[in-house]
């Protein structure tokens, strides 16, 4: 992770606006991290290495190393070798991480290659013949780069070849000249400082590119500078900020001279779709949160690494080539891999395995430097944070822009110090559950909006799709209870016949009672669309608004219900229906329901109508009358206690969805409801039980999901919020029986 | 209910109001003994709000801006944006994160503004 990190870079070190080559240079850093010979640890994990690694057998394997390259099919095989490559990180959400990279790599490949890229190389032959160089440049400069990581393997000089023109331009090859030598020297790490130069040397003359002397060469003093303070912070002497200050003042200034960072923005965002931002988003919480954790009692040696790697990252960018060089860079990066240990005080190589355990241990003694470094890192992180995310204001208007004020705004040391004092509440897995959050929502997002426009949503893989007559079968499913299935085939009803009202109405009861009112009040707008003076329609309407808080379409639905009403719509004015107040409606409702106090449905409609006005006590007497006249309606049952739980009478409410579930026992919103009035007790285990028992009947009812994780947070049981997360009914079913 | 151009946190807020008065209601004045005020926006956060301060040290909740001081924490949403953080749908920092709630106060006080304090409301 580490060194692809070092190599892909990629949006600092490639020069905007050149057609970067350093895309080759990307696959080539997956293909180090998947075929290094140094990390035992690493090798055990790839899915094409065979056991019991040892050096000998790099030599045959090299084909399979390579044969898994990204690049030899990238678009479908990307994933895997990526998230395992890399044992260290792999506890510290390297999956994001390397999704964010991958997803730099994929962004390069797939703008920069010519598609007949990926015919290129099967295997490259390991005793490293060169391959045949010819072709378009990409393709001859990619397989160059391979034969140089090939040489790696058997430790075999790298032979100068002359190739074909590639015209490199000038930033193209000041960043091949960069990262080439970074890299040789993390895959040659066991070898002489000559031999490495003479490697990177060979790579360099055959691109014709200056292997510039600021490549190779000694410490200047400057970074000899640098390496003081290291020692001195390894002495448990505190580290004088300005070092750190430098670092960041360095990388920003790097950073600026990389060109605007507005254009960057865009093309990120161009290429990468809003999710890029998330995961870049995604990335900036990993730092949050190692932060946050290190700062707590419990370091997990990970964010050890992790510190250590995010400022090797940091220094990486930095594109000066004497700092790249400087051995504190190597240094730091090798403690990023693992590589070096620091015990009592002394830097040794690393004992894989161990090197947790015994960072962990010289953690405890003391501050160590990591602490100052997250220390320095707090107080400076938010800012840059804040810079890079003001570039996202001007494609996001005003909200963000005010956003980012607000939090500029807010004294960062406040900020460190109240975030501390949460450690013990889990606010850092709250954040963290943010941005997972915030990744899901950016996935769910399209759909979303499209239900809440009120449009359809229709389920994928239909089996009803093609059956001869869905609406048979649907109604059939419906009067069996089985809803879900009944949605099914009333969608393929309705693809079938647009224009059906019975099948949109009964798919939108369908919905209601599988407590999905988004889906409910789109199915229902079709119906009404087929036939606008439906009663059951419009009635069905003016309750799913009013569970939705809508209250001005509520009132319009049902007032829509008493004019289309052929014994009441004589009592409606026409000058009312552009205007509609509260008091009107209701006040034609209570004259309709005394010129025929034994119809049912005007009491129906009148108990909605006291919902909307919060006048539950007469609503619950409407509902009453109406059951009276009613009693084997479940859906009035359910309306009754949905009243009564409103109205906080939550025990009267459990009763009343009794009586609806011993009608209709799979009703799923009668479950739901009855674990919002478990939880609105405070009987959160109860509630767990419920809302189980309703997502098992329809693991879609997203309100219920997100009551559960409610009540298994108010419960103490955040080792059930993973299930939860997950959607994984299996293990709740088990852990919460009803 | 006179114009129809009421709030869907009305109602919640409403039923929060009753439900502070419950058995459950008073655990949760006891839990969390602070004082929040929120800012209610139709469409715009800072235009039209409304507010209300949902008093988790007495068990109250009132409209109108809170007297008793400083308010722990002050929130201003949109209305929607409230619903959604109140009922589970939209974790509030993410809601910060996205400028989509404001906070002025301690953080730790608005830290603990979470969908659990919330009643949830029933559906017919």
């Amino acid at each position: 992770m580490a060194m692809r990190e070092l190599v892909t870079g990629g949006a600092a070190c490639a020069v905007p606006g050149s057609s970067s080559s350093s895309n080759p240079l990307g696959a080539l850093a997956n293909a180090i991290i998947g075929s290094s010979s140094k990390t035992q640890g690493r090798l055990q994990e790839i899915p094409t290495s065979t056991a019991a690694p040892s050096d000998s057998r790099f030599y045959p394997d090299t084909n399979d190393h390579l044969s898994a390259l990204p690049g030899s099919d990238f678009g479908n095989s990307l994933q895997q070798p990526h998230t395992q490559g890399s044992e260290f990180l792999s506890g510290f959400r390297s999956a994001n991480q390397n999704g964010f990279a991958d997803a730099w790599d994929e962004i390069q490949h797939q703008n920069q290659i010519p598609p007949h890229f990926d015919q290129f190389h099967g295997p490259v032959p390991a005793a490293l013949p060169q391959p045949t160089l010819d072709g378009p440049p990409q393709r001859v400069l990619s397989s160059f780069l391979h034969s140089f990581v090939g040489s790696s393997h058997g430790s075999i000089p790298f032979r100068p070849t002359s190739l074909p023109l590639l015209g490199l331009s000038e930033g193209d090859k000041q960043c091949i000249r960069d990262r080439s030598s970074i890299m040789a020297r993390h895959f040659f790490a066991d070898k002489s400082e000559d031999f490495i130069n003479a490697q990177v040397n060979a790579l360099l003359s055959s691109l014709e590119i200056d292997s510039d002397a600021r490549v190779k060469g000694p410490l200047p003093g400057r970074f000899q500078e640098l390496e003081d303070y290291w020692n001195e912070s390894q002495g448990m002497v505190r580290p004088g900020a300005p070092a750190v200050d430098g670092w960041i003042t360095e990388y920003s200034q790097h950073r600026a001279a990389h060109g605007d960072p507005d254009a960057w923005a865009r093309s990120f965002e161009q290429q990468h779709g809003a999710n890029g931002w998330a995961s870049e988003f995604e990335k900036e919480q990993s730092q949050l949160t190692s932060v946050d954790q290190m700062r707590g009692v419990n370091m997990p040696n990970f964010e050890a690494m992790e510190q250590t790697r995010m400022l090797a990252h940091t220094l990486a960018q930095n594109n000066d080539p004497k700092f790249q060089n400087s051995k504190f860079l190597q240094f730091v990066s090798k403690m990023s891999r693992g590589e070096l240990i620091i015990d009592d005080n002394q830097v040794k190589p690393a004992t894989y395995g161990d090197w947790a355990a015994e960072y962990q241990q010289q953690y405890t003694r003391g501050p160590s430097w990591a602490d100052e470094f997250a220390h320095n890192q707090l107080s400076h992180g938010p800012e840059q944070w804040v810079n890079e995310f003001g570039t996202e204001r001007e494609q996001h208007g005003s909200i963000d822009d005010q956003w980012v004020n607000e939090f500029s705004k807010l004294h960062v040391d406040d900020w460190a110090e109240e975030f501390e004092q949460q450690v013990g509440e889990n606010s850092a897995a709250n954040w963290e559950n943010a941005y997972d959050e915030f990744m899901n929502e950016q996935v769910a997002a399209k759909q979303r909006s499209d239900a809440s426009r009120g449009v359809y949503v229709f389920s994928d893989m239909n089996p009803y799709v093609g059956h001869p007559n869905p609406l048979k079968e649907g109604q059939e499913l419906f009067r069996k209870g089985l809803l879900s299935e009944a949605v099914l085939a009333l969608e393929a009803e309705v693809l079938k016949n647009p224009e059906n009202a019975e099948g949109w109405r009964l798919l939108g009861i369908a919905h209601a009672e599988n407590d999905d009112d988004q889906q409910a009040i789109a199915a229902m707008m079709r119906a009404q669309e087929a036939d606008p003076a439906n009663l059951e329609v419009l009635l069905s309407l003016g309750v799913s608004h009013t569970n939705e808080l809508e209250q001005a379409a509520a009132l319009k639905y049902l007032y829509g219900w008493l004019r289309n009403h052929p014994k009441y719509g004589t009592l409606a004015t026409p000058e009312l229906s552009e205007s509609l107040y509260y008091a009107d409606v209701s006040r034609l409702f209570i004259e309709a329901s005394q010129m025929f106090p034994k119809d049912a449905d005007v009491h129906i409609v009148l108990g909605v109508l006291y919902n909307l006005s919060r006048e539950y006590d007469k609503a619950i007497e409407s509902f009453q009358t109406a059951l009276k006249l009613r009693p084997h309606d479940y859906s009035l049952w359910n309306k009754l206690g949905a009243t009564q739980a409103n109205s906080v009478q939550s025990a009267d409410a459990i009763l009343a969805y009794q009586q609806a579930l011993d009608l209709k026992p799979n009703y799923v919103r009668a479950w739901a409801n009855m674990g919002i009035s478990y939880a609105n007790q405070g009987m959160y285990e109860e509630s767990i039980r419920y809302y189980v028992r309703a997502l098992a009947m329809n693991p879609k009812a997203d309100n219920a999901w997100q009551y559960l994780r409610i009540s298994l947070s108010s419960a103490s049981r955040n080792d059930m919020l993973e299930a939860c997360d997950s959607r994984n009914l299996d293990v709740l079913q088990k852990e919460f029986p009803l | 209910m006179a114009d129809s151009t009421k709030l869907k946190s009305d109602a919640l807020l409403e039923l929060m109001k009753q439900h502070l008065t419950t058995d459950a209601g008073k655990q949760i004045t006891k839990k969390i003994g602070l004082v929040y005020q929120i800012n209610i926006a139709p469409k715009k956060i800072g235009f039209d709000e409304v507010t209300y301060v949902v008093d988790l040290k007495k068990g109250e909740v009132t409209k109108g801006s809170y007297e008793g001081g400083k308010p722990d924490a002050t929130f201003s949403f949109k209305d929607d944006d409230f619903i959604k953080i109140a009922t589970g749908k939209m974790n509030p920092q993410l809601a910060f994160m996205r400028g989509a709630m404001k906070v002025k106060g301690s953080l730790s006080a608005a830290q603990k503004f979470t969908p659990d304090i919330f009643p949830k409301p029933s559906k017919m």
